[in-house]
Order: structure tokens, then sequence, then C-alpha cells
């Protein structure tokens, strides 16, 4: 069972480096803007496997949601 | 000259890093536990709460939630002063 | 700020009052559950902020008031300081309501169980007052910012 649990979590903090790897990666604003909320949402679930399970409400809606609104209001606004 | 200088600066500062992380205790196991020990025993019958997290922010620490609700309008005030003179 | 196309249009409609019933939900469980007012008022400010980018800044102004949030805001935060100084006759931030058979005032059952609604003392009204100042304070920042960036594209063009 720990086993798994160690699988989960070196899972997801590679995915999470993937996904910021791009981020930094794309040329384009947008997908990265993606990118960088896809990091955000996985931080979240890392937050949720290590049993904080209000640390990870906040996060995800903070980090991937507030945070990528604005980031489009400003793509919006400078094009 | 300068690059030589900032690279042996950060090889002094990132040893520091990597000493510190191997020197850490294990995951889990905190050096001293007396005051966790304490709200997790007494905080369900002193406050009333079962979410012993939500009775630590905002019973036994509340003056803290206080400054945090303080940074948050902060940010909203330096926020709308800052398109203060924009028109819809 | 032009709106965006029918899907994503229609699929807000269908979402999102569900994820104002969710925010609400976690402010008004926060003594039982995990969460409370910072992390639920987070969560119906990222719904307002969904709104915000698939109606568009000018459509969405008949439903987002500024001085509205405005108003709850200051509403908030001065509910806050006066439930921590009415516990001033033992020390700041006092307790004052848990296990004395009033207002949220039953006792709490030791141990592990789904737990009440009428216990807590003053938790649930803490929780309520900075959730609905963090709600508010999201609702202006989105709406100052959405206002900001049309502004700017307007002074852009001309």
């Amino acid at each position: 069972m720990s086993s798994f649990v160690e699988i989960l979590h070196i899972s997801t903090l590679i995915m999470m480096i993937v996904a910021s790897f791009l981020a930094v990666f794309f040329r384009k604003l947008l997908p990265s803007v993606v990118a960088l909320a896809v990091a955000s949402l996985l931080l979240a679930l890392e937050f949720y496997i290590l049993h904080a399970p209000d640390v990870a409400i906040a996060e995800a809606s903070i980090g991937a949601g507030l945070t990528m609104a604005i980031f489009i209001f400003a793509i919006r606004g400078t094009r | 000259m300068k690059k030589i200088i900032f690279g042996i600066a950060f090889i002094i500062f990132f040893s520091f890093l990597i000493v510190s992380a191997i020197n850490m205790r294990t995951f889990g196991e905190p050096t001293f536990s007396e005051m966790d020990d304490y709200f997790i025993e007494n905080a369900q019958s002193e406050t009333g709460a079962n979410n012993v997290v939500t009775s630590i922010v905002f019973d036994y620490r509340g003056f803290d939630t206080l400054g945090e609700a303080t940074v948050l309008f902060t940010a909203v005030v330096g926020i709308v002063a800052l398109f203060r003179g924009v028109k819809k | 700020m032009k709106e965006m196309s029918r899907i994503v249009k229609t699929v807000t409609n269908f979402v999102y009052g569900f994820i104002v019933i969710f925010g609400f939900y976690i402010i008004a469980h926060g003594h039982l559950t995990p969460g409370g007012g910072f992390q639920g008022g987070a969560v119906v400010g990222s719904a307002f902020a969904l709104l915000l980018v698939s109606y568009g800044s000018l459509n969405s102004g008949k439903f987002l008031k500024k001085d509205i949030f405005s108003l709850f805001e200051n509403f908030g935060l001065i509910l806050f300081i006066v439930l921590g100084f009415s516990g001033l006759g033992i020390t700041f931030f006092y307790n004052f309501l848990a296990n004395s058979g009033g207002w949220f005032g039953d006792a709490a059952v030791i141990g592990v169980n789904p737990g009440d609604m009428n216990t807590g003392g003053v938790i649930p009204l803490m929780n309520i007052a900075v959730g609905l100042e963090v709600l508010s304070a999201f609702g202006v920042i989105v709406l100052t910012m959405a206002s900001g960036a049309e502004f700017t594209k307007k002074k852009e063009r001309s």
C-alpha cells in the first residue's frame, strides 16, 4: 500500500516539473498560461495526497482559477 | 570576473542548502510535540468544534487571522487606487 | 472584452450555480468539515471570475456590481473585529459563546463523530464574516482588473 502511495507522489511531482518546463518553453502566451494552471492543479493534488484538504481547496481555487483569469484579462488587454 | 564571483557565491549558497536538506529530520516526526498534543487533546472540549484546524485558526490564533484579513483589505485598496482613473 | 463562444456560455450557465452553492457550503460548515471562510470565499470568487471571462465585462455588469461588493467587504471586516472585541471581558478573541447553551453553544461529542451544526461557539460567525470579506475582495479585484484591461485596449485603438 505504501509503495503505491510513493509511486503516486513521484509521478505527480514529475508531471509538475514537466508542466512547469512547458510553461517556460511555449512561445505563445495562452498555452503557457494553461500549462501554469496545470502545474498549480497538480500541486493541489499533491497537497490532497499529503492529507491537507483545506490547503488543497485554497490552492486549486486561487492558483488555478483566479490567477489564470487575471492572466487571461492581461493577454486580452494587450492584443 | 563578475561571472566567476557570482558562480562561486552561487555554489557556496547551494552547498549550504544541500547540506541542510541532507541533515533534515525524517518526514512526519517533529522535534517538540507538547503543543500539538495539547491541541489534539483539548480543542474539541474547549471550543466545541470538530475541526481542529479551524478551531486553531479562528480561536487560539485569532489575532493572526485578523492580520490576514487586514492584508487582503489593504491589497484591495491598493488595486482600486491603482486603477482609479479608469471609467468603464 | 468580448464574450466567448456559445459552448462556453452554455457550460457556464450549467456550472455556475453549483460552484456558488459549494462555496457557501464550505463557508457554513467550516467548523465541521475541512475548509473555512477563506477557502469558501476563494471558491465563490473563482465562480465570479468564470462568469466574467465567459460573458465579457460589459454583459456581466448587470449581475456583478462593484459598490455592493465594497459594501459587503467593509461589513465583513467590521463584523469580524466586533466579534473579536466582544470577548474582551476575559481576553481578546475569547470564545465567549462556546459551551454556554445559547447560539451555537451546545457541547460537542468527544471523539470521532460527524458533528452537530449547533456547536462551535463564535467560530461559525467568524467563518461567515471572513467568508463575506474574502468573497467580495476577490470580486472587486477581478472586476477592477477586467475594466483596466478594457480601458488599455480602447486607449491603444484610438
